[in-house]
């Protein structure tokens, strides 16, 4: 009785295993920036993990959010794709793209299709997580709050020298007049 | 007789690595644009992205790369014929200034580092197909000092000469 009871408990295990021998992907996209400005490097790294019991074939990341006329490519390609990944496999990819205007962003997923076994014909697809809507600062205000301004300092210590320079100049004068004087006593 | 069957051997022997499909490069020509973070409020992390063009004088298209990536191998992305990327990102603090040397593995390549590394070495001794330098001349974290700073200080050497002078003139 107990030998039979262990033989199904086995054969269940046995077969649960083989019905979930696939690969599953889960995927992630974030931007790294800090502040995302205008017409400099905004970073965006993708991570994919499987988390399945199998090889995943075929996997193919690919992201069209972002249109060629709103994001320039520095470095990087939106459309990767690797021939396997394997069981508990955590691979990342950076891409570099340059924001070309102001405004608002609606940063969305991208697009994952992977084949979750060697034999399988059906593509699985899948998405990335979406970091959400933000705001890509212009470049005037960033420089406003974060260049080091030295144009604008060297102009105010040019502009200080008549209030500074003029009474000196006076004082000088009249020092060396004095200087003069005393020389010639 | 001898003579015919060493000739047929040897024209298998020819013909295996065609049957084989090995997919090992002979001789890669090889254009890589490397890409690092340059500025740290542009990215919490730095990123190091390397792209490679590869194209085999055996005219091998099926390549597939793997890439020592400071002492983790990792499978380079496809994006195109021949063309591949690796990107790798770790704390600012952990990838200062330099030049990082990362070498590019095909298959074979690859599962020999991989025994090399089980059996305890570090997989140096393996011949890449290719290495690529990467030159990371540092993320720039902000300047040493602020302006505001400097401007600060000079104003109040201003004031300080001009005070002595004045302190030296009533004496």
């Amino acid at each position: 009785m107990k030998s039979l009871f262990l033989l199904v408990v086995v054969f269940v295990a046995v077969r649960s295993d083989n019905d979930d021998h696939a690969a599953r992907l889960l995927a992630s996209k974030s931007i790294l920036n800090q502040f995302i400005v205008e017409g400099k490097e905004l970073t965006v790294e993708y991570s994919i993990y499987n988390v399945g019991s199998s090889q995943a074939y075929n996997v193919e990341l690919s992201d069209s959010s972002f249109p060629e006329e709103d994001f320039q490519r520095v470095s990087g390609s939106l459309n990767v794709k690797w021939d396997r990944l394997a069981v508990g496999a955590n691979v990342s990819h950076a891409v570099i793209l340059k924001p070309l205007r102001p405004g608002y962003a609606n940063f969305t997923a991208a697009q994952v299709k992977y084949y979750p076994t060697e034999e399988s014909q059906a593509v699985q697809v899948g998405y990335t997580t979406a970091p959400g809507e933000a705001g890509i600062v212009g470049l005037k205000d960033y420089e406003r709050r974060f260049s080091p301004h030295i144009v604008d300092w060297a102009t105010f210590a040019i502009m200080t020298l008549p209030s500074i320079g003029f009474p000196f100049l006076l004082w000088y004068r009249s020092k060396s007049k004095y200087d003069v004087k005393h020389k010639k006593n | 007789m001898a003579t015919s069957t060493k000739m047929l051997a040897l024209a298998i022997l020819a013909v295996l690595p065609v049957l084989m499909k090995a997919s090992t490069c002979i001789g890669p020509q090889v254009t890589s644009n490397v890409y690092t973070t340059s500025e740290a409020s542009m990215s919490i992390s730095t990123v190091f992205v390397v792209e490679v063009a590869v194209k085999c004088n055996n005219g091998e298209k099926d390549l597939l790369l793997f890439a020592d990536v400071n002492g983790h191998m990792v499978p380079a992305t496809q994006s195109g014929t021949g063309k591949f990327q690796v990107s790798w990102s770790d704390e600012h603090k952990k990838l200062p200034a330099g030049t990082y040397g990362v070498r590019f593995f095909d298959e074979e390549g690859y599962n020999a580092v991989r025994k090399e590394k089980r059996s305890g070495t570090d997989g140096s001794a393996v011949t890449p197909i290719f290495t690529v330098n990467v030159k990371h001349s540092g993320t720039w974290t902000g300047p040493y000092v602020q302006t505001e700073f400097v401007a600060t200080c000079v104003a109040l050497l201003v004031w300080y000469m001009a005070y002595r002078s004045k302190s030296f003139l009533m004496s």
